[in-house]
C-alpha cells in the first residue's frame, strides 16, 4: 500500500533525529533510505512502524490515518498491519520456527488449519520447509533472517520495513539474499521501505533511493540515476567516487570548462554543465573512468604519473597513481583490459571530459 | 483521545512506582532526618518542623560517641584490607595458577557466603571466648598456655574480614577468569617476562575489580550489626550500629540520638557508595569478554602445596571449626563444658536438645515467619523490580532516571537505619502494619531493592528489545509482547533474582531488628535473641538448621541458574 510520510520532525530534547521529513512510497515500490549512522534513516522507519512517536507531521498507511500530531492521531504499532525485519532479526530463542512465523496469524486469532497452511506457504516461500519443528536458537545468520522475512510475509503486511538485514551476514551469504529479497519483493509486488548504509546493496535493492544526510533527505532518485548523476560531493563520495579534489575555474564558465586542482598544477576539462556548484566546486571522477596507458591519450584530460600500488582485486585491479605536480588518482581497471601494471612504471592516466563532474561540497538540506 | 488523557496514561506507571519507592525507602529516611533534628521521635499527633534543633548532635560531643566513629572506621578499613588480601589472594591462586583442587579452591572462596554473618560471630564467640571457647580449651588441655581472645579488636576484624572475603574472590575471580587472553599473549610476544605480565597487563586489569570490591567490603562491614554487637560487645567496642542499637534499647530509649548517630553513618556511606560508583563506572575496560576462555596458567613450582595449604586454612577458619563449634555447642548435655574431656564421657553428647528445639513452638514458629516473609518479599520483590527496569530501559517515560536512583538509594543506607525509619513510619501511618509480619516485608522489599533491580535490570538488557517490538508490530499487545516473549527470556535472570532475594531475606537481621514483635519473631531473629539472652545452646542449635536452609537454597539457585537460554543477548 502507498505510505506518506508528511513533515514528519522526531526531536529527543535538543537533538532533532528527523527533521521535517515528507517522502511518498508508492504502492508495490521498493523505497531505499541511504545514509550515513546517526542520519534518521533508521528513526523514519521507525517512525512508520509505530515505535517511535514523531514531534510532529502525518503517517498515512493506504488510506488509514496511522500518525497525525496535530489531530492527537496515533495508531499502535499492532494495529497498523506493518512488518518489520529488525537488524538482529529478533527471532524468538525459545520458540520453534514455526511458532515464530506462525506468531502474527495466532494474533489475529485465525483457525489453527489457516495458520498451518500460511505457514507453510510462507516456510516454502523463503525455503524453510524442513527446519518448521527446529528450535529457533539453533540457525545459522541466514536462516534466522529468512524465519524473520517469513514471519513479516505471513501477515501479508501492508508495508515491510527492513532495517539492515543483511549486514549481519559474510558477503557471499549477503550476494545471494539480496537477489532473493529483490526477486520475492518484486513477485508479491511488497510495498518495501529499506534502510542500508551500503551503496551497492541500495543500488541492487531500489526502485528508488532517498539519501538522507541530518534528518533530512537531500537526494531522491531512481539509483541508475542517482549513481550518473549524484548533487554533491558528499553524495558522490558516499556512493564510492574516490577522485574527488576541491578545484577552482581556470578558463570560461561555460562547458566544457577547465578547472585548476587546488594546490596543484593539475588542470580537468569537464564536459557535465556546472551548474549551481557553489563557491566550493569539487572535481568528482570515479575509479572506474580513468584510463591508464603508456602513451599520452588524445584530447584533454591526461596526465603523467608513476604507479604506487597495485592491489589485485580478481575481476579488476586498483591502481593508486601519483600525478607529477598533482593528487593521487584511484583507477580501477578491469583484469583482461591491460597487462598488469607494476609498482613505479611511468603512466598517462586519463578521463573523458564527460565523465569528469563538477559537484557543490554539500547541497543545502 | 485528549493530549492530557494520553499523559495521564503514559505517567499513570511511572507515579506508581514512585509512590511505591517513596513509602518504601523515600519517607523512612526522611523520618530519620526529622526525629535527627527535633527533640521528639515521630509518633502519631506529634509530627511538626517547630522545635528543630542541632541538639541531637551534641552526643558527638561524648567520648562514646566519637569511640564508635573511630572504631567503626579503624575496624571497617582494617577488615576490608584484610578481607581484599584472602579474596584477591584466593581468587588468584584458582583463577590462574597451577594449584591443586581448583573446584575444592573455588568452593572455599564462596562457602563462607552462605554463612551469614551472625551465625558466624556467634560460632567464633564460641571457639574463642577467653573462658570457655573450644580453641581455648584445646590449647589449654594439649599444655599450651596461650589463650585466643575473640573479643577484641583483631578478633572483631577477623570475623569480619572471614565472612566478607567471598565479595571480594567472586568480583576478582571473575575478572581474572573473563580476561581476553590475548591481552596477555600479546605481552608475551612482545618481549615480556611472566612476572612483568602480570605486573603490567594482569593485575592493572584486574585492578577495577579489586577496587570495586574493596569498597564494597568497606561499606558492607560499615554498617554490619551482627558481628559487631556479637564480638564487639563483651570487648566493649562500639560501632557505629552497635551504638545506635544501644541507644535504642536504652530506658528510656534514645530515639533522637539514635538517629543522630543514623544519619552521620548513612553520611559515611553515601560517600563510600558514591566513590564506589564512579570508581566502577571509570575504570570500567572492555577487555574483559564474556567467551569462555582458558586464561593461561601460572606454574608454582615448590609454592603449590603451601598454596593450597593457605586455601585449607581459610575454609577451616570460615567454615569448618564454625560449624563444628555449633555442632558441638548444639549437641551438648551440660551447658558449661570446662575441658574438652568432659565432651567424650558416655551421654555427654546427644540430639536431645536439638530435637526439642525443632518441635518447640518457638522455632517452628520462627521458621514458618521466616520462610514466609522471605518467599512473599522475594515474589513481590522481583515483580516490583521488573515494572522498575521494565520502566526505566523499556519506556520513555519521565521521571525514570529518578526511579532508578530512588531503587538503588538504598544501598547507601545502613540496614539498621533503614529498619528505625520504617519503624517510625508504620508507628504514624495509619494502617494496621506496624507489629505485623508484613512490616518484615516491607523492610526487606526496601532494604533489597538494589540487588533485586539491578538483577532484573540486567537481565531484562540482555533481552534484545527488538525482541518484544517485533512481536507488537506482528499484531501482539504490548502487554501480550512482554508476557509471550519478554519474561519467557527473562526466566532464568527472573528466578535468580528471585532466589537472592529468598537468601538474602533469609539472612537478615538488622532490618528486622526495631521491627518484630513477640508473634513475627524471624530465624535470625529467634538466634540473636538466644544469644541476647545468653541461651548459647539454643542459639547455636538455631543457626546450625538456619545454615541448612540456606544452603538448600543456594543448591536450588544453582541447579536453576546452570540452565540458560540460548540466543537471549
Amino acid at each position: 500500500m502507498k505510505v506518506q510520510l508528511e513533515n514528519i520532525t522526531l526531536a529527543y530534547g535538543e537533538a532533532t533525529a528527523i527533521d521535517r521529513l515528507s517522502v511518498t512510497v508508492e504502492d508495490g515500490e521498493s523505497l531505499v533510505l541511504l545514509g550515513k549512522s546517526g542520519c534518521g534513516k533508521t528513526s523514519t522507519m521507525r517512525c512508520v512502524a509505530g515505535l517511535e512517536t514523531p514531534t510532529g507531521g502525518r503517517i498515512t498507511i493506504g488510506d488509514t490515518v496511522v500518525f497525525d500530531g496535530e489531530r492527537g492521531v496515533r495508531v499502535a504499532p499492532n494495529k497498523r498491519n506493518v512488518g518489520m525485519v529488525f537488524q538482529s532479526y529478533a527471532v524468538w530463542p525459545h520458540r520453534t520456527i514455526f511458532q515464530n512465523v506462525a506468531f502474527p496469524l495466532q494474533q489475529q486469532r485465525l483457525p489453527k488449519a489457516e495458520i498451518r497452511e500460511r505457514v507453510a506457504d510462507v516456510l516454502a516461500l523463503v525455503g524453510l520447509t524442513e527446519y518448521a519443528e527446529r528450535g529457533a536458537s539453533l540457525l545459522s545468520g541466514g536462516q534466522m533472517q529468512r524465519v524473520a522475512l517469513a514471519r513479516s510475509l505471513v501477515m501479508r503486511p501492508s508495508v515491510l520495513l527492513l532495517d539492515e538485514p543483511l549486514s549481519n551476514l559474510d558477503a557471499r551469504l549477503r550476494d545471494r539474499l539480496r537477489v532473493e529479497l529483490r526477486e520475492i519483493q518484486q513477485r508479491l509486488g511488497l510495498t518495501c521501505v529499506y534502510v542500508t548504509h551500503d551503496q551497492s546493496e541500495a543500488l541492487a535493492l531500489a526502485d528508488r533511493i532517498a539519501l538522507m544526510q541530518g534528518g533530512r533527505i537531500v537526494q531522491i532518485d531512481r539509483p541508475e540515476k542517482i549513481y550518473d548523476a549524484p548533487s554533491s560531493a558528499a553524495i558522490a563520495d558516499f556512493l564510492g567516487v574516490s577522485n574527488i579534489f576541491p578545484c577552482a575555474p581556470a578558463g570560461p564558465g561555460s562547458a566544457p570548462a577547465t578547472y585548476r586542482l587546488t594546490g596543484h598544477a593539475t588542470e580537468v576539462t569537464s564536459d557535465t554543465p556546472a551548474a549551481g556548484t557553489g563557491k566550493d566546486p569539487r572535481v568528482c571522477i570515479r575509479p572506474e573512468d580513468i584510463r591508464l596507458t603508456g602513451e599520452p591519450a588524445t584530447g584533454a584530460n591526461s596526465w603523467p604519473g608513476r604507479v604506487d600500488v597495485v592491489s589485485f582485486q580478481g575481476s579488476y585491479v586498483r591502481y593508486r597513481v601519483s600525478l607529477k605536480d598533482g593528487p593521487e588518482l584511484d583507477a580501477v581497471v578491469p583484469r583482461r583490459a591491460t597487462r598488469m601494471l607494476d609498482v613505479g612504471t611511468p603512466v598517462w592516466a586519463s578521463a573523458d571530459p564527460d565523465a569528469v563532474q563538477i559537484l557543490p561540497a554539500e547541497v543545502p538540506a | 483521545m485528549s493530549t492530557l488523557l494520553i499523559r495521564i496514561r503514559r505517567g499513570l506507571p511511572t507515579s506508581v512506582l514512585l509512590l511505591i519507592l517513596g513509602v518504601l525507602v523515600i519517607v523512612p529516611m526522611l523520618f530519620i532526618a526529622l526525629a535527627a533534628f527535633s527533640s521528639e521521635t515521630p509518633r502519631p499527633g506529634s509530627i511538626g518542623l517547630s522545635g528543630l534543633s542541632l541538639d541531637n548532635f551534641a552526643i558527638f560531643g561524648s567520648s562514646q560517641a566519637l569511640g564508635a566513629v573511630g572504631n567503626s572506621l579503624l575496624v571497617a578499613g582494617s577488615a576490608s584490607v584484610l578481607a581484599l588480601a584472602i579474596g584477591c589472594g584466593l581468587a588468584f591462586l584458582a583463577a590462574r595458577t597451577d594449584t591443586p583442587g581448583r573446584r575444592f579452591l573455588y568452593f572455599a572462596g564462596i562457602a563462607p557466603m552462605f554463612l551469614p554473618s551472625l551465625v558466624g560471630a556467634l560460632a567464633w564467640s564460641l571457639l574463642g571466648s577467653p573462658a570457655t571457647g573450644f580453641l581455648n580449651l584445646l590449647l589449654h588441655s594439649v599444655g599450651l598456655n596461650i589463650t585466643v581472645n575473640i573479643y577484641s579488636m583483631p578478633g572483631l576484624i577477623m570475623v569480619l574480614a572471614l565472612y566478607y572475603a567471598p565479595y571480594a574472590f567472586l568480583l576478582v575471580h571473575g575478572a581474572l577468569s573473563l580476561m581476553n587472553p590475548d591481552l596477555e599473549e600479546a605481552a608475551f610476544v612482545h618481549g615480556g617476562t611472566r612476572r612483568r605480565t602480570l605486573r603490567r597487563v594482569t593485575f592493572p586489569l584486574a585492578l577495577p575489580a579489586v577496587l570495586g570490591s574493596g569498597i564494597l567490603i568497606f561499606a558492607l562491614t560499615m554498617e554490619n550489626f551482627p558481628v559487631a554487637q556479637v564480638i564487639g560487645n563483651p570487648a566493649q567496642i562500639d560501632t557505629l550500629p552497635s551504638f545506635i542499637y544501644r541507644l535504642m534499647n536504652a530506658s528510656p530509649s534514645r530515639g533522637n540520638e539514635a538517629a543522630a548517630v543514623a544519619i552521620v553513618l548513612t553520611g559515611v556511606l553515601l560517600i563510600v557508595t558514591a566513590i564506589q560508583q564512579r570508581a566502577v563506572l571509570r575504570r570500567k575496560f572492555t577487555t574483559v569478554t564474556g567467551k569462555g576462555v582458558k586464561p593461561k596458567k601460572v606454574p608454582l613450582g615448590r609454592w603449590r602445596l603451601p598454596a593450597f595449604a593457605a586455601a585449607v586454612l581459610y575454609f577451616v577458619l570460615a567454615v569448618v571449626l564454625p560449624l563444628g563449634a555449633l555442632l558441638i555447642a548444639s549437641l551438648q548435655n551440660s551447658p558449661y563444658v570446662a575441658s574438652l574431656g568432659q565432651l567424650t564421657e558416655p551421654g555427654a553428647l546427644s540430639f536431645y536438645a536439638l530435637g526439642e528445639l525443632i518441635t518447640s513452638d518457638d522455632f517452628l514458629q520462627a521458621a514458618r515467619n521466616s520462610v514466609l516473609t522471605a518467599v512473599l518479599a522475594g515474589l513481590i520483590g522481583t515483580a516490583l523490580s521488573f515494572g522498575l527496569a521494565y520502566t526505566v530501559y523499556r519506556t520513555g517515560a519521565a521521571g525514570r532516571r529518578v526511579l532508578e536512583f530512588a531503587a538503588m538509594a538504598p544501598l547507601a543506607v545502613p540496614a539498621i537505619v533503614l529498619g528505625l525509619g520504617l519503624l517510625w513510619t508504620w508507628l504514624v501511618v495509619p494502617l494496621p502494619v506496624y507489629g505485623t509480619v508484613v512490616v518484615l516485608i516491607v523492610a526487606f522489599l526496601a532494604v533489597f531493592l538494589p540487588q533485586s533491580y539491578r538483577g532484573v535490570s540486567a537481565s531484562i538488557l540482555q533481552v534484545d528489545r527488538d525482541l518484544e517490538d517485533s512481536a507488537v508490530l506482528l499484531g501482539a499487545h504490548r502487554t501480550k509482547a512482554v508476557t509471550k516473549v519478554t519474561l519467557p527470556l527473562m526466566r532464568v535472570g527472573m528466578v535468580s533474582t528471585l532466589l537472592l532475594l529468598l537468601m538474602l531475606c533469609m539472612r537478615e537481621l538488622s532490618a528486622a531488628l526495631f521491627l518484630f514483635t513477640s508473634d513475627t519473631r524471624l530465624l535470625s531473629i529467634l538466634i540473636f535473641d538466644n544469644y541476647d539472652n545468653g541461651a548459647m545452646q539454643g542459639a547455636a542449635s538455631v543457626s546450625l538448621l538456619y545454615c541448612g536452609v540456606i544452603g538448600v537454597i543456594a543448591l536450588l539457585a544453582k541447579s536453576l541458574g546452570a540452565r540458560t537460554v540460548d540466543g537471549a543477548r
